[in-house]
C-alpha cells in the first residue's frame, strides 16, 4: 500500500488537533479495565493461568491486521519499538481508526458476512457500492444503529446505494430477508421458527412470521440502463386485487403464513410484531412505515447491542462471549454474562461508536495478551488471545504490502468478480460469521501462496521489484534477513532462525537465489498467514 | 500421510461443525480411535461405509442455459410444437432422438432418456442452484453441491488427485462444498487444455524441494508458541500441495497424452476435450468430474443455435460413453446429461423457445442403469408430463442410489440443523430393470 506513509502522516496531524466529537461518551479506559474486571471475577480465580501482555512487535501486528487489515511497514515497526511513550498503544490504536483504510477493512468484513450467504450470484453486483458506501460510514463514524437502520430501510439501485446489500443478497424474498436482518444484526436465528417451533429456543412459528410480516412490501426488480443492467431494491404500497401465486415473489400488501399442511394454501394473514418487545404495527401500514417503525425497535433492543460487541469482541480477542457469533438470544448462554452485558450497555451509551467500542476492546487486558493456540472446550476462556487467519482481504495486502506488488485499478469497477482481489477471495475467502476453528485451509491455497505467477515475480529478484533493490541497498546479510522478517512477520528472527539462514546462505552459494528463497519461504510460512 | 485434495486438511477436530460420519471416522483414525468415543454400532456402519464406496463415479454432462428438449433427446416430429427439427432413428428400435444427435443415436442402447422431468423453477438462478444441489438457495444453510456431496460420501481419501473436479471455468450458482467446507469445494479447471491453476512450480524441480526445506525448518519459532496446531496443519497441507503437483498423477490433466486418434474420435471443442479429460480423470481416481457446455440459452433461433450447441457435445458424449465402455469403466461410471430445465413447447416470434420447467428431459447412462430406454411420457404436444413424472428430488436420489450411496444420510448444517442429501423423492427403479 503505497499510500501508506503518507496518510499517517497527515493523520498524526490531525490527531494532536484533539477533535472530541462525543463529550459525554463512557470512558475508554476504565470501561475497558471494568470489563477485565467482570470477565476476572466471572471467570477467573488465583490458579488461573493468565498468558501475559504482549510484546510491541506482536502487539503493533496484531492492531494493524485487526483495524486497518494491512501490515506495518519496517520503519512503523521500528518506530513503534523504540517510541518509550507509556501511551503508545493507545495512541496507534487511535491513528489507525482514523485512517480510510479502518473503513475500508470493516467493510470488507461485512461485505463478506452479508455475501457469503447470497442466494444468487448475481447479488455481487451490489457487493462494491455496499463496500465503498460503507467504508464511508464507518470513516466518518456513523453508529452503528444509524448504519443499521439504513440496511433494514434501504430503496434504490443496488449498484448506487450499498444499504440494498442485505435485501439484494437475498433477492427481495420476504422470509429469507427477514433471516438475514435477525441473524446479522440481532445474532438471533429465529428462522429456524419458519417452518415450526424453534427446537431450542422459545420462538414460536408465529413470531418469525410476524417478523417476516414487516418486509412483505419490499421487492427486488431489475433496472435496465443504456449500457449496464443493475437491480433496484423498492417497497410497494399498490396491489391489484390478484392474489399472489406460489413462488411469486412480487410485494403483496401483508404476509401470509403458509399452511403447512397445505402449501398451495394462502395461508393466515399476519400482522407485523417484533418478536423481542412485541410492538406492532396495524395491517395496512405501509413498506416505510413498517421497515422504518422495525428499525427503530430493532436498534434499541440490547440484542442488537449485544451481538455486536460480542462479533467485534470474538474478532479481535479471538473467542467470542457466545459462539458461533449469530447465534445468540435470551435461551443461551454467554461465558461471561455480566462482562458482555457492560460492554454492550456502554457500547450503547457511547451511541453505537464502533470506533469507540474498538478502542475499548484494545484497550482490554484480554485484548493485549500473548496468543495461545485456541482453547480446547471446557477451558477456561480469555486466558490469553487467540492465533486468528487472516481474512481473504488482509492477507492479500499484506503480501502485496511485503512484496510491494501495487494493485492495479479496476478496469471496470462494476465487474467485481473480475478483478484480482476478487479472485484471491475465491481461494481465500470464508464466511466471517462461522467459527473460525471449522475454517479450513485448503490446498488451492497453499498452491496460491507457493506458485501464483504474479507473486512468484516480486519474489524472484529484478531491478523493478522489492528484492532486487534490497539487494542492492543492503550488502549485509544479517541486516537483509531482519529486513525481510519485519517486512513479512513484523519481528526479528531468532538467533536460531539467523544462524540457520546464514548456514542456508552459505550452502546455496548464490547470494540472489537464498534470499529468493527465503522470502518464498517466509510468504508460504503459517505465521505469515495468521495474526498472533 | 496422504496426499489428499478434498479431506483431512482440517487437521484439527472440528468442534462446532461435525460434518458426517466419514470425517468422524477420518478423525478417529488420525487420533487413534480415542477410548469410548465411538460405539460398536457405528463402527459397524462404518466398515458398511467404507464397503459402498467400490470405485463409483460420476460425470455430469451440464448445459447451462436450459437445452431444448424438442431439439435434444425428446424431438415431436409429428406436432406444430416440434417445429422444424426432425427426429432419427437410433440403435434401439423403436426408440426416436432428435436428428441433431446422430453419433448418440448409435449408443441409444447404453443410454436412458428421461423424458418427463418436472420441477417449477423457471428462473435460471435458481433452477442451476436446485439442479445441483437438490434445494432451493436458502439463506440460512449453505447446502453441499451435488458433487461435494458425492466426493465427501464416496470420494477416495487416498487419492492423491481432488474427487471433484468442474471443467469449463466458475458456473453461477453451482455451488460448492458449502456446509462440508473447502475441502469438498470443486478443483475448477478454466480449459481442459491447460493444467489447473497454480500448479505449475515457478522453479525448477531441485531448487523447489530446497525451498520447502528451507521453509519447514523455518517454522518452529511460532510452533513453539501459539501457533502449534496452525503450523503442523499448515505442514501438512504444503506436503500435501507439493507432493500433487510432483507426482506422476498431474499427467491426468494432460490431454496431449491421448493417442491423436482417439482425440479425433471425441471430436473437437472445449466440451470435447472436457469429455476427455473427464475419462482421464475418472481413470485416475477422481470421483466426480463436471464439464459444463454453455449457450444453451435459446430464445431466439433455437433451431440453429442448438443444432451448433448439439453439434460440439453429440460426438463426445458418444465417445465419453463408448470409451468407457471399452475400457471396462462404464459400470462403475455413471454419466447424467441435463441442464437447469427445458425450453418452451410454443416456438416464440423470434423462432426461440422460453424457459419451460414443466416438462424437460435428462440422459443418464453407465453405473448400472440399463440402457435402451425411455422413462415417462409428455403429451402430443410435449406440454404436459403424461406418464411418471420424475421431479428433481427423484432424479436426485436415484444418482445416489446408482453411486450407492443413502440419500437420507443426514449432514449437520453448521447451526446444528440436521440436512439429508436429499429431501423426499423416491429412485426410479424402471432405470434399474
Amino acid at each position: 500500500m503505497k499510500n501508506r506513509l503518507t496518510w499517517l502522516a497527515v493523520i498524526m496531524t490531525v490527531s494532536f488537533l484533539g477533535i472530541a466529537a462525543h463529550a459525554a461518551q463512557p470512558s475508554v479506559e476504565a470501561t475497558a479495565r471494568r470489563v477485565d474486571a467482570a470477565i476476572a471475577e466471572e471467570l477467573f480465580d488465583d490458579e488461573t493461568d493468565l498468558a501475559p501482555t504482549t510484546d510491541d512487535e506482536t502487539f503493533l501486528r496484531r492492531v494493524w491486521l485487526d483495524l486497518v487489515g494491512d501490515l506495518p511497514s519496517p520503519e512503523e515497526q521500528t518506530a513503534f519499538v523504540f517510541d518509550l511513550s507509556p501511551k503508545k498503544r493507545q495512541r496507534v490504536v487511535r491513528r489507525l481508526l482514523e485512517s480510510p483504510y479502518y473503513g475500508q477493512n470493516w467493510a470488507r468484513y461485512w461485505r463478506d458476512v452479508v455475501f457469503s450467504r447470497t442466494l444468487e450470484d448475481r447479488a455481487y453486483l451490489a457487493a462494491n457500492a455496499m463496500e465503498a458506501d460503507l467504508s464511508r460510514q464507518l470513516n466518518a463514524g456513523d453508529g452503528w444503529d444509524r448504519i443499521a437502520s439504513g440496511f433494514i430501510t434501504a430503496k434504490g439501485d443496488v449498484k448506487e446505494n450499498g444499504s440494498t446489500a442485505i435485501v439484494m443478497a437475498q433477492d427481495g424474498r420476504t422470509e429469507e430477508t427477514t433471516a438475514e436482518i435477525s441473524r446479522i444484526f440481532l445474532g438471533i436465528q429465529i428462522q429456524c421458527a419458519q417452518c415450526h417451533d424453534h427446537p431450542y429456543d422459545r420462538w414460536k412459528r408465529e413470531q418469525f412470521h410476524e417478523l417476516a410480516a414487516f418486509f412483505p412490501r419490499v421487492g427486488v426488480r431489475p433496472l435496465r440502463g443504456m449500457t449496464q443492467r443493475s437491480f433496484e431494491v423498492f417497497g410497494s404500497n399498490r396491489f391489484g386485487r390478484k392474489q399472489r401465486k406460489n413462488n411469486d415473489r412480487r410485494p403483496q400488501a401483508e404476509h401470509f403464513m403458509p399452511d403447512l399442511n397445505d402449501p398451495t394454501a394462502k395461508g393466515t394473514k399476519i400482522q407485523p410484531k417484533f418478536f423481542l418487545t412485541s410492538a406492532s404495527l396495524p395491517w395496512g401500514s405501509t413498506d416505510a412505515e413498517r421497515r422504518s417503525k422495525l428499525a427503530g425497535w430493532l436498534t434499541s433492543n440490547e440484542w442488537f447491542s449485544i451481538a455486536l460487541v460480542n462479533r467485534m469482541w470474538s474478532e479481535l480477542v479471538g473467542e467470542g462471549f457466545y459462539e458461533p457469533v449469530d447465534d445468540l438470544g435470551p435461551d443461551r448462554e454467554a461465558s461471561a454474562p455480566k462482562a458482555v452485558k457492560l460492554l454492550a450497555n456502554q457500547f450503547r451509551k457511547s451511541d453505537y461508536d464502533l470506533k469507540w467500542l474498538l478502542k475499548t476492546i484494545c484497550q482490554t487486558e484480554a485484548y493485549q495478551r500473548e496468543s495461545r493456540p485456541r482453547h480446547k472446550s471446557g477451558k477456561t476462556p480469555f486466558t490469553a488471545n487467540v492465533p486468528q487467519r487472516l481474512r481473504s482481504d488482509p492477507l492479500m495486502n499484506a503480501a502485496f504490502s511485503a512484496l510491494e506488488i501495487e494493485e492495479m485499478p479496476e478496469k471496470s469497477p462494476r465487474r467485481y468478480r473480475k478483478n484480482v482481489r476478487r479472485q484471491f477471495a475465491e481461494i481465500f475467502g470464508y464466511d466471517p460469521s462461522t467459527p473460525r476453528d471449522s475454517v479450513t485451509a485448503s490446498i488451492p491455497q497453499m498452491l496460491a501462496l507457493m506458485n501464483e505467477p504474479q507473486i512468484n515475480r516480486a519474489i524472484s529478484a529484478s531491478r523493478s521489484n522489492v528484492l532486487g533493490r534490497l539487494l542492492e541497498e543492503i550488502g549485509d546479510n544479517d541486516q537483509l534477513i531482519v529486513e525481510l522478517y519485519l517486512r513479512c512477520l513484523s519481528r526479528q528472527p531468532t538467533e536460531e532462525e539467523l544462524s540457520l539462514l546464514l548456514a542456508y546462505g552459505e550452502e546455496v552459494g548464490d547470494r540472489r537465489e537464498a534470499f529468493e528463497d527465503l522470502l518464498w519461504s517466509l510468504i508460504n510460512s503459517a505465521e505469515f498467514r495468521y495474526r498472533k | 500421510m496422504n496426499p489428499r485434495l478434498q479431506h483431512h486438511t482440517n487437521i484439527a477436530i472440528r468442534r462446532n461443525q461435525v460434518v458426517g460420519r466419514r470425517d468422524f471416522l477420518r478423525q478417529m483414525s488420525a487420533v487413534g480411535l480415542a477410548a469410548g468415543a465411538c460405539n460398536w454400532t457405528e463402527v459397524i456402519r462404518a466398515s458398511a461405509d467404507e464397503l459402498r464406496s467400490r470405485g463409483m463415479a460420476c460425470v455430469l454432462l451440464w448445459m447451462q442455459g436450459g437445452p431444448s428438449q424438442y431439439e435434444t433427446f425428446s424431438p415431436k416430429p409429428n406436432h406444430s410444437n416440434g417445429g422444424e427439427t426432425k427426429a432419427i432413428s437410433t440403435s434401439v428400435p423403436g426408440i426416436q432422438i432428435a436428428e441433431n444427435l446422430p453419433y448418440c443415436a448409435k449408443v441409444m442402447d447404453k443410454m436412458a432418456i428421461v423424458r418427463s422431468m418436472t420441477s417449477k423453477e423457471g428462473n435460471h438462478q435458481r433452477a442451476t442452484y436446485l439442479l445441483h444441489h437438490g434445494y432451493l438457495p436458502m439463506g440460512s444453510v449453505k447446502f453441499p453441491t451435488l458433487g461435494s456431496n458425492v466426493a465427501h460420501q464416496i470420494g477416495d481419501a487416498a487419492n492423491q488427485l481432488p474427487s471433484y473436479v468442474r471443467i469449463g471455468n466458475r458456473l453461477a450458482n453451482s455451488g460448492g462444498g458449502g456446509f462440508l467446507g473447502v475441502d469438498y469445494d470443486p478443483l475448477i479447471l478454466s480449459s481442459a487444455n491447460r493444467p489447473p491453476e497454480n500448479t505449475t512450480p515457478t522453479t525448477g524441480r531441485s531448487r523447489y524441494e530446497r525451498r520447502l526445506k528451507l521453509l519447514s525448518s523455518l517454522q518452529n519459532d511460532f510452533a513453539s508458541g501459539s501457533g502449534a496446531q496452525v503450523v503442523a496443519d499448515g505442514r501438512k497441507l504444503v506436503t500435501s500441495a507439493s507432493e500433487m503437483i510432483l507426482s506422476p498423477s498431474m499427467a491426468a490433466f494432460d490431454l496431449e497424452k491421448e493417442p491423436a486418434g482417439l482425440r479425433t474420435q471425441y471430436g473437437e471443442g472445449e466440451f470435447a476435450s472436457g469429455c476427455m479429460m473427464a475419462r482421464r480423470l475418472v481413470e485416475h481416481g477422481v470421483t466426480f468430474v463436471e464439464v459444463v457446455s454453455r449457450g444453451w440459452d435459446t430464445h431466439q433461433d433455437v433451431f440453429s443455435r442448438t443444432r451448433d450447441l448439439t453439434a460440439q457435445v453429440d460426438q463426445p458424449i458418444a465417445t465419453l460413453i463408448t470409451d468407457l465402455k471399452q475400457r471396462g469403466m462404464l459400470e462403475k461410471t455413471l454419466v447424467v446429461w441435463m441442464g437447469e430445465f427445458g425450453r418452451s413447447p410454443r416456438v416464440n416470434a423470434r423462432s426461440g423457445r422460453d424457459h419451460y420447467p414443466k416438462a424437460f428431459n435428462a440422459m443418464l447412462a453407465g453405473g448400472g442403469v440399463s440402457g435402451g430406454q425411455v422413462v415417462g411420457s409428455t403429451n402430443a404436444g410435449g406440454s404436459e408430463v403424461t406418464d411418471r413424472p420424475v421431479s428433481v428430488n427423484d432424479l436426485f436420489r436415484t444418482i445416489y442410489h446408482t453411486l450407492g450411496i443413502d440419500a437420507d444420510e443426514e449432514n449437520i448444517s453448521s447451526i446444528g440443523r440436521p440436512i439429508k442429501l436429499v429431501d423426499g423423492g423416491k429412485v426410479v427403479e424402471e432405470l434399474f430393470s
